[in-house]
């Protein structure tokens, strides 16, 4: 098993690298020139040389690249000097010279615009994010599997048509439209009901300056994110639970005596669940990666829109980290899943 | 006076299908007495699986039901108790408890995800009120008690790890967890080879002698039942045709319908030009009544004998003509370990240093236990699966060394039938486009007019009718659909081909027609074929000369009635002891002993 998963990150680790190689060449090749946006039209020559020289400008594309590669890496070499200690935050591991090699977080330069590092910017998006995402997933895969059950269970009859006909609703709404009708209904025209409110972030200031979580805030991008999602894990949890029930296996758990109730959370659910977990763990990576539309709709400033709003920016660098950070997570889940997958079903060799 | 324990009464269950309602058991009773084995035989379809199901009141619902009857059953503590109309929840408590049953498909009988020993100590604790560990260590005891080898590691077994007839043993020592009174064994051994087939049944015996249960053995081959039953229910269409002790079924057979069950299962002591079919025996008129075409049976089989003299004949006229085959040292290995880079480091031998000739017109048969590599060795010679080494020289090139484009043309003369009719079929394809498509790929004939003539006559040459070109695999039973196979390897007129285990997936009255059309082929089309099965007596029956393969390996080699009467190696004796031969005398005997 630990072989299995040391397997695993070796690969995650070469998906890494084929992706930084990946968001390096593209973001090079367009004709963009960041001296000229962290300094303005204006700027003088020797300011512009100034800022290509830090960036590495100057030099040849490969250079580039492993400059960018070894900024990247958690391990890298870097100068021994307070300088880059201080730029770096790193842990010196082995000092040889006028370098070292170190230990750091992947250092993913500054932005254009506002001079800040990449990663106090997508760390600051990343817990809206991550708390959006969890909580509609949460919702849908729980909702999703208990009605998958239901309607498998009660094939054919009244509620399974309802919940099919419902499902397929929910699958064929896009979430910046049901984002748009329920900011408008619940946060607007029910407020008053409701209690919600159209826009807001999801951290909000007390009167002491304390960050809190607005639970308020949270329900309605939630309901948006999580529709589409629930209509999916709902038509496969039932198309996997009907062809389980049908199974030899199933028959012989009835033969043994079971009752039906046990037979079905033990013997068929965790058969069924296989497909499912596939398609929530892919639902998830996704939404982790930001769902711009409901952030923008609700005003939640989460990496969906700081990867958009840079992009549109020309702030690459932060562009960059954003897709790196997504295909980190992705790389992650998909490894989680694996195990997932193995100690679901024996059948699968963790060879 | 036995004790009755099970008394079914004019038992009906019925099916909704599309078809309006479908009678599957129709009005039938028996008895089953307490510690005696009763085989119910009969075809697919005869309703004996419903029976049982009925008994176990396992039907699904809807779209079945049990509409009429009563069974009755002897219970230790409630006196007579009527299944038919108990409260599910006292039913449950009858289930794996006092009625256990056994399924047809060990593979899939289990439940993938829960180890073997998890899966029979629930029995246990769910009936009987014993703690975790107790269960775990009667579960242990149970497989002792079923001789699977090595309990303790079958006990954190997943079904995955283990072989069909040890899942199949699991099955047994689940079902008889709680010392039930009555067995119920759908047929259990039909998915099994013959070798693991008689260690099941001898197990069976064995658990039903010694423990004095009661025992429903449910099976389409009388064969069976004749090493294993003291009584007979002998089914057919939903309706008991006759019963009796095992003994006078065999020895003085009354329905035509039994007889023709007895005949048509290839018989081991004498060669015959082909086999018996029920419908030799019997046809069923319009408004649904039979009519007896001939009684004496004896009669029917004598006719298709064929003397030594002919067989030996046929053997020299086929040795006098060329070779069409000839396979020289192959071998077939998989990687069985690799290291990190993916380069091989052991293998599985599943072909090893493989040789032999066939002849233009002769049957050769390929037997051996599974995993002994029969399968891998007929479709290397096709290069389904590409060999590793050797030669396969058909008509004196070498198969193993053609260009993709050759191979192609080569197809055209080889040909396979595989062994399971229900997924070698696509279900999305009329059976008409399934036979016309190789023609199609191939180039064959000018248009699809001329085409779909073919496939007409070949249906028509594989007893079906012109009109089924445009229905689907799934209006056809499995004999039907191994003769759409057939059909479909034909369409490129081969002349050599290769058949996979082509009737182990088929009732023994449906394997019997469809041996009688291969050999119906031969005659007619001088194909060669390779026949391989598990099963020697139909080996037997097919083939002028028989390769008995084990472990990747030839074990002996020679004509098919020389390797039966004087086999050289023990392998070959066992699988020849293996069958079941359903002969008279061996049931006298086996009474005579327990007397």
């Amino acid at each position: 098993m630990i072989q299995f998963i040391l397997k695993r990150l070796g690969y995650g680790i070469l998906v890494m690298v084929g992706v930084v190689t990946v968001v390096f060449t593209l973001f090079n090749i367009l004709p963009v020139d960041p001296a000229r946006l962290t300094l303005g039209q204006r700027a003088d020559v020797e300011s512009v040389e100034a800022i290509n020289k830090e960036l590495g400008l100057d030099k040849p594309m490969p250079v580039q690249f492993a400059m960018y590669l070894n900024d990247i890496s958690p391990i890298a070499i870097h100068e021994n000097n307070l300088e880059a200690k201080e730029k770096y935050k790193y842990l010196k591991l082995i000092p040889f010279g006028k370098e070292a090699l170190v230990l750091k977080a992947p250092y993913l330069r500054r932005s254009y615009q506002t001079k800040r590092p990449v990663s106090e910017v997508l760390g600051e998006a990343m817990p809206q994010t991550i708390i959006l995402a969890v909580a509609s997933m949460l919702i849908a895969t729980f909702l999703g599997i208990l009605f998958g059950i239901i309607a498998a269970i009660r094939q054919h009859s009244w509620l399974d048509s309802f919940l099919m006909a419902f499902s397929q609703l929910g699958i064929s709404i896009p979430s910046y439209l049901s984002a748009i009708l329920l900011s408008h209904f619940f946060g607007n025209v029910l407020a008053d009901i409701t209690g919600l409110n159209q826009t807001g972030g999801l951290f909000e200031m007390d009167d002491f300056g304390n960050r809190f979580l607005s639970i308020k805030n949270l329900i309605l991008p939630t309901i948006a994110l999580g529709t589409r999602p629930i209509g999916i894990i709902f038509q496969l949890t039932r198309t996997s639970m009907l062809e389980v029930l049908n199974q030899d296996y199933i028959r012989t758990a009835k033969a043994k005596g079971l009752a039906f109730g046990k037979i079905l959370y033990k013997h068929a659910l965790r058969n069924a669940l296989n497909p499912v977990v596939t398609t929530v763990s892919g639902w998830f990576a996704a939404l982790l990666a930001g769902a711009f539309f409901v952030e923008y709709q609700f005003g939640i400033r989460g990496l969906g829109l700081e990867a958009v709003d840079s992009l549109l920016k020309f702030d690459f660098p932060i562009t960059m980290g954003a897709v790196l950070y997504t295909a980190f997570i992705f790389v992650i889940i998909n490894i989680l899943v694996d195990i997932l997958y193995a100690v679901l079903d024996p059948r699968i060799s963790v060879k | 006076m036995p004790e009755k324990l099970i008394e079914v009464k004019n038992l009906v269950t019925e099916f909704n299908t599309e078809n309006g309602l479908v009678r599957a058991v129709d009005n039938i009773s028996f008895d089953i007495n307490k510690g005696e084995i009763v085989g119910i035989v009969g075809e697919s379809g005869s309703g004996k699986s419903v029976t049982s199901l009925s008994i176990m009141r396992l039907i699904p619902n809807p779209p079945g039901k049990i509409s009429g009857g009563q069974i009755l059953y002897n219970h230790t503590q409630k006196g007579t108790i009527d299944i038919t109309n108990l409260p599910e929840e006292e039913m449950r408590s009858i289930r794996g408890n006092e009625i256990s049953m056994i399924f047809q498909e060990p593979m899939t009988s289990l439940n993938p995800v829960f180890t073997c020993g998890d899966q029979v100590a629930e029995a246990i604790m769910l009936h009987q009120k014993v703690s975790k560990k107790e269960a775990e260590q009667r579960t242990l005891a149970l497989f002792e008690k079923v001789k699977l080898p090595n309990p303790p590691r079958i006990l954190k077994a997943y079904p995955h790890q283990l072989s069909g007839g040890q899942k199949q043993r699991v099955m047994i020592a689940m079902a008889m967890s709680c010392n039930p009174h009555v067995l119920i064994a759908d047929e259990p051994t039909t998915a099994l080879d013959v070798t693991v087939q008689k260690t099941i049944l001898e197990l069976i015996l064995g658990l039903s002698k010694e423990t004095g249960m009661s025992t429903i053995f449910i099976t389409h081959d009388l064969g069976v039942i004749g090493e294993i039953a003291d009584r007979v229910i002998v089914m057919y269409k939903g309706k008991i045709v006759e019963q009796g002790s095992v003994v006078d079924i065999f020895a003085n057979p009354q329905h035509p319908y039994t007889k023709g069950l007895l005949a048509c299962r290839p018989p081991l002591d004498k060669r015959l030009s082909k086999l018996p079919i029920i419908s030799d025996f019997m046809k069923e008129k319009e408004d649904g009544t039979l009519e007896e075409l001939a009684s004496d049976m004896q009669q029917l089989v004598d006719a298709y004998v064929v003397t030594p003299e002919a067989t030996i004949a046929r053997m020299a006229k086929l040795e006098a003509g060329k070779k069409i085959l000839e396979v020289k040292n192959m071998q077939t290995w998989f990687p069985s370990k690799t290291n990190i880079f993916g380069k091989p480091l052991e293998y599985v031998k599943a072909v090893d240093d493989v040789s032999f000739d066939v002849y233009e017109g002769e049957t050769l048969g390929l037997v051996g236990e599974s995993g002994c590599g029969k399968t891998t060795l007929g479709r290397s010679i096709l290069r389904l699966i590409e060999p590793t080494g050797g030669q396969a020289l058909f008509e004196g090139r070498d198969i193993l060394k053609l260009a993709p484009k050759e191979l192609k043309d080569l197809r055209e003369h080889m040909q396979i039938i595989f062994q399971d009719p229900y997924s070698s079929l696509n279900p999305r394809l009329t059976i008409g486009s399934a036979i016309m498509e190789p023609m199609q790929v191939h180039g064959k004939y000018n248009s699809d007019k001329e085409r779909k003539d073919m496939v007409v006559e070949l249906l028509q040459k594989v007893n079906m009718k012109p009109e089924h070109f445009n229905r689907y695999p799934h209006e056809f039973s499995g004999g039907q659909r191994q003769r759409i196979c057939i059909a479909r390897a034909l369409a490129l007129n081969p002349r050599f081909i290769i058949c996979d285990e082509s009737v182990s997936a088929l009732d023994v009255s449906v394997q019997a027609q469809v041996l009688n059309l291969l050999i119906k082929l031969r005659e007619e089309f001088k194909f060669t074929y390779i026949f391989i099965s598990h099963d020697l007596s139909v080996v037997k029956f097919m083939s002028d000369r028989m390769v008995v393969m084990n472990k990747g390996r030839i074990e002996e080699m020679g004509l098919a009635d020389e390797i039966y009467h004087h086999p050289q190696k023990e392998y070959t004796q066992k699988l020849i002891d293996a069958i079941p031969k359903g002969r008279l005398e061996d049931i006298k005997n086996r009474f005579a002993v327990d007397i």
